[in-house]
């Protein structure tokens, strides 16, 4: 065990004829005037319901959260009085500009209220009554296969951040808790979606997984953020999007649909995090850039491993045909130049100015011949 | 960085230029056509219920197929994919399926998901417009709820430690622990707003119930940490929800206790059947999980010494500060003290961890505090 309880309660005769005090009717009542704010929270727009922006209010509120959290560590409630000798969880992340965005709760609650069923909400039947042809169900069972290994590193990255965030910073945390559900129901729907297909999965990818793990074993959460949230979330966004117009079946276009929303979340809290960082960080700007100018060739496994080209190119095009492929490639052409064109944007509207200028990833994508 | 990818991308000319040929001219490699995975054709067994995992448990994409011993498969691929020569390590902690696998895991994922709610709007807050509580009730009430944010918080951390250690193949572990993580965020959220709507804000914090509470986290591994956690733990949570739904001063937090319920249950559910399958599967860990029981009972212990808990809901159960609310108070919460080591005890043994009642201090308490009640007149059942 690495960690014990400061006693053992069963041999401390204080506590335990503290509590047999308690049951014959001696209570201390040492609780009952706490001193903290008295407030009475309500619901500004009872459509919406009591949002946590409604609770914004006095030292409760996650506006007057200081920069430096220094005098919480333990689980206690932002807001409720610390008294006695409470646990230090040992968090590391205490400092408000590393985490949070000003979307923050808008985000979650609106995650709770796009909550979707894969089990149900996806009309598995259309695939049984209109199956795909073998080389268009290939393609999307390789094009699920590496979304699965995606959706697993963005839950992997929100799970391993989550337990060391400062329990002030609650509504982040929430944040994130949602983020862990909507990577793991869509890792379902994808995979649910590449086996009912009947072409079972396909290959996993070694520059896909090499580059994400480069992403997800960042040092910082915020440099994490950039990367997962705003560069992976914003990829998966035109991704699925892309996916969703030159979708084969109905099956794929409803799951995209719902992949979008859930992604479209990640980006924007992703740019969210990245500007409000350096607004309040402004001296960090260049070692982000620093950052950025190290780890954006990942950008380039996934815009460029096969296992995502060439799927990509067959569902684009309709299938194998020489046609069909010529067509598919002008198609992820494009696709490739909106993802780019949308991350830079993404990325300059965060904060980070001139970062197209600066990047390599232009010059690289500017070589593109589209087949004649 | 503390880790870098085998190469740098952008600085690969060779994949760079196979890349941009590949694009400029259509000559698709196609070799990830004929991986090497099996074929399956899996069928909603029932169309009610759509495609659930269960119907997708088939061959080598199952998880029924999953070996005790993970050996193969250390990255991100997905079970069942074909796995590559260069694939990185996920460094997962955890790749041995005694060690977390459930019996039903992937159905309380499939519950879990499908009965999401929302605090927002799920909960008529409208209905506390005009309500004003006495102040000892809704002091109670603020205090109650203080404590149950406090609880909420290590059921957060805990589930979302353990998620990226344990190996990837567990796809439908990691799914439920993901979905618990999700269910006590949600849990935090509605005591917090309920705290904050009752006019006395949050109130103190409970040291001995926080300094019992952390070893839920540090657990040596996710057996002894579930075996806290989802069956001490929130098995004693779950009787608490229930009898503080029994004793909530409006139907807001009637609503509330018992929508929570729901998904402590699951979480229960899950630890119960885990459990059982670790005794089953993985024999040697009954004495490890025994010692950690001894630490985990201590919880118990603190628990009920943590006075600001006791006595608050004490004031909830007898409805006021009065002598005879008092005493009233005193009897059903020496009954819900009961309920929760009775239940505790009933789901070991369930499990096959009968000789539990042995070894433990906290039976002897239950025991001594059972007949102590039956000589006052009060029941248990």
């Amino acid at each position: 065990m690495a960690f014990y309880a400061d006693k053992d309660y069963t041999q401390d005769e204080a506590v335990l004829e503290a509590a047999n005090q308690v049951m014959q009717g001696n209570l201390s009542l040492h609780w009952y005037d706490a001193n903290t704010e008295k407030i009475k929270g309500k619901p500004a727009d009872l459509r919406r319901g009591l949002t946590y922006r409604d609770l914004d209010i006095g030292g409760y509120g996650y506006s007057s959260i200081p920069e430096y959290v220094r005098t919480s560590q333990s689980m206690v409630a932002r807001g409720s009085e610390k008294w006695g000798k409470l646990p230090d969880m040992g968090y590391v992340i205490n400092r408000k500009s590393e985490i949070w965005s000003d979307n923050v709760t808008s985000l979650y609650e609106e995650d709770k209220s796009r909550r979707w069923t894969p089990a149900v909400d996806i009309p598995w039947s259309e695939l049984d009554a209109h199956p795909l042809a073998p080389e268009m169900e290939a393609a999307c069972a390789q094009l699920y296969t590496f979304l699965q290994e995606c959706a697993l590193v963005s839950l992997h990255f929100a799970s391993q951040w989550v337990p060391v965030i400062n329990q002030d910073f609650i509504e982040q945390k929430s944040w994130m808790c949602a983020q862990m559900l909507d990577w793991a129901r869509l890792n379902e729907a994808f995979r649910k979606r590449a086996l009912y297909g009947g072409a079972g999965l396909k290959r996993a990818s070694v520059t896909v997984e090499q580059g994400l793990k480069e992403w997800l074993f960042a040092e910082t959460f915020y440099q994490g953020s950039v990367s997962i949230n705003l560069s992976l979330g914003g990829f998966l966004l035109v991704l699925c999007r892309h996916a969703a117009a030159f979708a084969p079946s109905r099956v794929d276009r409803a799951l995209m649909g719902y992949a979008m929303q859930d992604t479209a979340r990640q980006a924007s809290y992703g740019m969210g995090q990245l500007r409000y960082f350096l607004q309040h960080r402004p001296a960090q700007l260049e070692a982000i850039q620093e950052y950025v100018d190290n780890t954006e060739h990942v950008m380039l496994a996934l815009l460029g491993s096969p296992e995502v080209l060439e799927p990509l190119i067959i569902i684009s095009g309709g299938g194998l045909e020489r046609e069909q492929v010529k067509a598919g490639g002008v198609a992820v052409s494009k696709f490739i130049r909106m993802a780019a064109r949308e991350y830079f944007e993404r990325i300059e509207a965060a904060g980070l100015s001139r970062r197209s200028a600066r990047s390599r990833i232009p010059a690289v994508i500017d070589r593109i011949e589209a087949p004649a | 960085m503390s880790y870098l990818a085998t190469r740098n991308f952008l600085e690969d000319k060779d994949f760079v230029d196979k890349w941009l040929y590949t694009i400029r001219t259509g000559e698709l490699d196609l070799s990830w056509m004929n991986a090497n995975t099996e074929k399956v054709k899996p069928h909603q067994a029932n169309p009610r219920r759509g495609l659930t995992y269960r119907d997708l448990d088939l061959g080598s994409y199952g998880f029924t197929a999953v070996p005790e011993k993970v050996r193969l498969n250390r990255s991100y691929a997905p079970r069942g994919a074909e796995l590559v020569e260069g694939l990185p390590d996920a460094q997962p902690w955890v790749s041995r399926k005694s060690e977390v696998w459930a019996f039903n895991t992937e159905s309380y994922y499939e519950e879990a998901v499908s009965r999401q709610w929302n605090v927002t709007t799920d909960i008529p807050w409208e209905r506390l417009d005009g309500v004003e509580l006495p102040e000892t009730i809704g002091k109670a009430l603020s205090q109650l709820m203080t404590f149950l944010t406090e609880v909420e918080m290590i059921a957060t951390d805990t589930p979302a430690l353990w998620l990226p250690r344990i190996n990837p193949e567990f796809v439908e572990v990691k799914a439920f622990i993901a979905s618990q993580a999700m269910d006590e965020a949600r849990h935090t959220e509605a005591f917090r707003k309920r705290a904050l709507t009752t006019g006395w804000g949050l109130m103190k914090a409970s040291p001995m119930n926080e300094m019992a509470l952390k070893h839920l986290r540090d657990a040596d591994s996710f057996s002894e940490m579930s075996v806290a956690l989802h069956l001490v733990a929130e098995g004693n949570v779950l009787t608490l929800f229930r009898f503080s739904e029994y004793l909530s001063p409006t139907d807001v937090d009637k609503r509330i206790f018992r929508l929570v319920m729901q998904d402590e249950a699951r979480h229960v559910g899950y630890g119960m059947q885990h459990f059982k399958y670790v005794l089953e599967n993985f024999p040697e860990k009954r004495e490890v999980v025994h010692a950690h029981l001894d630490e985990a009972e201590n919880i118990s212990f603190a628990g009920a010494a943590a006075t600001e808990l006791t006595e608050s809901f004490i004031i909830l159960a007898g409805g006021g500060l009065k002598r005879e609310n008092i005493e009233e108070g005193i009897k059903i919460t020496t009954r819900f003290n009961l309920k929760q080591m009775e239940e505790h005890f009933e789901r070991l043994e369930k499990c096959g961890m009968p000789e539990r009642k042995e070894r433990s201090k906290l039976f002897q308490m239950f025991e001594m505090g059972k007949a102590a009640a039956e000589a006052a007149g009060i029941r248990l059942n």
